[in-house]
């Protein structure tokens, strides 16, 4: 029946592995600068103090933040959808014009949200809630985007071969429906300029929702778009990548039901934990807690898999560098998903709350976790979709090292930095005074706020490894035959 | 009866719920598994035979003939 | 059971979105009513104390400073009354912070002063030897956006009902009120004489120049809005 010769068109998963590169270069850069700022101040007027109000620490953190998360997780996020969204469904976007106008429309209004918020942000436009600091015009955009999206994804399962949904687009969907839900509600705001008969900024936009309210919504929000950012779509990735690369079937699919529907019920209750000891009701930050308790077993679940799958392969580990990223990234996975719960522990909570061991924990699930899987997502698809080997074996195994030695140095001495902080505020003398001000707390932390701009910094220069081996295997990898690419990803020395 | 107890309630009942009907699933999925009525694991090859020339393990024709 | 719904793609969506949906409708909406009433004495912000909160979200001082006093003795010791609900009442967005890289600043306004908050916008280790807080210096220069913090007031009285031109109670049984200018005008010549006020205050000559013709700087608003925390 299928004697044509058709095959799976890769165009718009090759313009979001673009992003993916780029962007990830630009938000780790931005993070390397705000990390060495912290450790020596005077690196705020790097560029002058005539630019300082834009290379100071302030301006540039939400950048950071929505740099990491909406431009290079969010690219990662689609470049492997219009891969492996495909590959399983077994369609190629080739085959309905409607879909690819869809996927490019996709990456134009997407690039066009990253550059006006690149340009608000640094201007000091923003609402002030963190990972949702775009205003309105920006978030009419955004949501569009997300409706695209959305048309992509049903649009490629409507025109399916494959009945069943492979494990990978269930967690596509959920990411898809998560964040849409999330960011609308915490996104309800009113436009000052047009409320108020043309005063004022027109993009000015005041929350739907004041003090208290604002905050349950906006860390409603902020935990589960962690969740549906963070987790859900990386899950996508290592339930497809790690089996194909590795030639191994998931272990049980069995327990990846189990784990994604526990997972879905679960996630959405443990947003209350970020509100602990605030003026929200008791029960419901106890129940944040326990949820937050709860919610490593479905979380494990996957991560269990992952490593089950890898069973009597293990040899691959120590053979391969793409495996080694993604086993290294299920075992921090693992980890950060042990360390969250342990800190929504109200007696944890309430020495870790406003640290940074959550600034710590934030980023070994980030770098650890997010960034390892998707670049090896990325050295995955490299060969299929340029059709060329991945040009330096070597050099993927030197990034593995220097980055996972990065990370490494960074959580430690959050770690530290933290719990030191938490006990040197708390700290009374005999007489029941407090024992520190609080710029004793903070002049504590200089050596710590340099190991970490070293572990990031070391981190940075994994990036540029990544993106000068993605650019030599685009343009002279040695070309590989379809017969090659069945599973393990050819790789040059 | 205030909004905040019916909260409190609602979360228990709920949570009880979810337990109950996460647990019987397990059994269900296993045990069909194990008297095999029904095998799961041939989905794992979804990700494994992707080519686009690859047989589809379902084919979404056959089975809406069938029903 | 859910097996089935992998086959079928609509109800697959339908279910995720239902068990996602349901512990936000359960966990955030209920609570709505109660949190948002404010404690006596809370009032809304004046249109320069607004503007200067704008300053305030415009440089992200609530990346580092967070304004929530948790209920320890560490806590109240080193900044004052643990924070309610309600005081909270009139802040759109709260700005609760996420990180104390710097100290809370929910009461700051009750132990800092103008020029205490001038010298450490200047250069802040100057004020605070080993602090590791950026210098401000743009804030001098650049000008308030009165006209945004004008429209946002009336946005939320309309919209919200939030009282300005009302008798609010005082902890002490008195009443005050917030004025709501009628007028754009009217509105910066208020923000002006409020301004005056702080620039008395303050040394930096050019600070006082650009008051006097009129002109009021970032940093005249953010202190305002900083004097206004208690």
């Amino acid at each position: 029946m299928e004697n044509r010769p058709l095959e799976y068109d890769y165009t718009v998963a090759k313009m979001f592995m673009l992003t993916t590169v780029l962007l990830g270069i630009v938000g780790m850069l931005v993070g390397v600068i705000l990390a060495w700022e912290m450790a020596f101040p005077a690196v705020n007027t790097i560029a002058g103090s005539g630019l300082a109000e834009y290379t100071n620490f302030s301006r540039l953190r939400p950048l950071h933040t929505d740099a990491v998360i909406f431009g290079f997780t969010f690219s990662g996020i689609w470049a492997t959808w219009y891969y492996v969204g495909q590959r399983v469904l077994k369609v190629s976007m080739a085959e309905s014009k409607f879909l690819m106008f869809l996927g490019k429309l996709h990456f134009g209004l997407y690039l066009l949200v990253v550059v006006s918020v690149v340009v608000s942000l640094l201007l000091g436009i923003t609402t002030s809630k963190e990972y949702a600091e775009f205003e309105w015009p920006i978030d009419i955009a955004v949501v569009v985007v997300w409706v695209i999206w959305g048309m992509s994804i049903f649009g490629l399962i409507g025109i399916r071969r494959e009945k069943s949904l492979y494990i990978s687009i269930w967690y596509y969907i959920a990411t898809f429906l998560g964040i849409a839900m999330l960011y609308l509600f915490n996104n309800m705001e009113i436009p000052t300029y047009f409320a108020s008969g043309g005063i004022g900024a027109w993009y000015h936009s005041v929350s739907m929702y004041s003090g208290t309210n604002d905050a349950l919504v906006q860390w409603w929000y902020g935990h589960n778009a962690v969740a549906f950012g963070f987790t859900v779509p990386i899950v996508a990735m290592i339930y497809y990548f790690l089996p194909k690369e590795s030639g191994q079937a998931v272990y049980s699919y069995k327990l990846s039901l189990l784990a994604f529907w526990g997972l879905m019920f679960v996630y959405l209750w443990a947003g209350g934990h970020h509100l602990l000891f605030s003026t929200v009701p008791d029960w419901m930050q106890t129940m944040g807690s326990v949820f937050s308790v709860v919610l490593i077993l479905p979380s494990w679940g996957s991560a269990i898999n992952m490593l089950l799958t890898m069973k009597g392969e293990w040899q691959q580990v120590a053979a391969s560098p793409l495996i080694k990223f993604m086993i290294l990234a299920s075992t921090f996975y693992m980890f950060s998903t042990l360390e969250g719960p342990i800190q929504a522990i109200k007696s944890v909570n309430a020495l870790a709350h406003f640290t940074d061991w959550i600034v710590g924990h934030v980023h070994d699930g980030v770098l650890g976790w997010v960034a390892f899987m998707i670049m090896a997502a990325l050295f995955h698809m490299a060969p299929r979709v340029f059709k060329r080997e991945i040009y330096s074996k070597s050099l993927m195994n030197t990034q593995f090292w220097i980055q996972t030695l990065g990370v490494v140095l960074y959580f430690t001495s959050m770690w530290i930095a933290g719990i030191t902080q938490g006990m040197m505020w708390r700290a009374h003398d005999e007489f029941g005074n407090l024992a520190y001000s609080f710029i004793d707390t903070v002049a504590v932390l200089h050596p710590y706020f340099t190991i970490r701009a070293v572990g990031g910094t070391l981190y940075l220069l994994g990036m540029f490894l990544f993106a000068y081996n993605m650019y030599k295997t685009m343009t002279s990898g040695r070309r590989v035959e379809e017969s090659e690419l069945q599973s393990a990803s050819p790789m040059g020395a | 009866m205030d909004i905040s107890t019916f909260q409190a309630y609602a979360y228990f009942f709920f949570t009880a719920f979810m337990v109950v009907v996460l647990y019987s699933y397990i059994y269900h999925l296993y045990s069909s598994q194990w008297k095999g009525k029904r095998d799961y694991e041939k989905y794992g090859d979804l990700a494994l035979h992707d080519e686009i020339d690859d047989h589809p393990i379902e084919k979404i024709s056959e089975n809406d003939e069938k029903k | 059971m859910f097996h089935w719904l992998e086959k079928h793609p609509f109800f697959f969506a339908v279910a995720v979105f239902v068990t996602i949906a349901f512990a936000g409708l359960i966990e955030i909406l209920p609570n709505f009513a109660e949190a948002s009433r404010p404690v006596i004495g809370t009032k809304p912000y004046s249109t320069l104390e607004l503007a200067g909160r704008h300053v305030y979200i415009k440089n992200s001082c609530n990346a580092c400073h967070s304004q929530l006093v948790r209920p320890f003795k560490s806590e109240t010791d080193r900044y004052g009354h643990y924070s309610l609900s309600g005081e909270y009442a009139y802040d759109r967005p709260f700005l609760w912070g996420s990180k104390r890289t710097g100290p809370d600043l929910m009461r700051v306004g009750n132990y800092r002063t103008t020029d205490w908050h001038e010298n450490h916008m200047k250069d802040p280790a100057a004020v605070v030897p080993g602090s590791i807080m950026p210098a401000y210096g743009w804030l001098f220069k650049n000008s308030a956006d009165i006209d945004t913090a004008y429209a946002e007031q009336v946005t939320v009285n309309k919209v919200f009902a939030v009282p300005y031109n009302a008798e609010i109670p005082m902890a002490d049984g008195s009443k005050s009120t917030v004025k709501l200018a009628a007028t754009l005008d009217e509105a910066h010549a208020d923000a002006l004489e409020e301004a005056k006020v702080i620039a008395a205050d303050m040394k930096d000559q050019d600070v006082k120049d650009a008051v006097a013709a009129g002109n009021i700087p970032e940093i005249v608003a953010l202190i305002a809005y900083l004097n206004s925390l208690k």
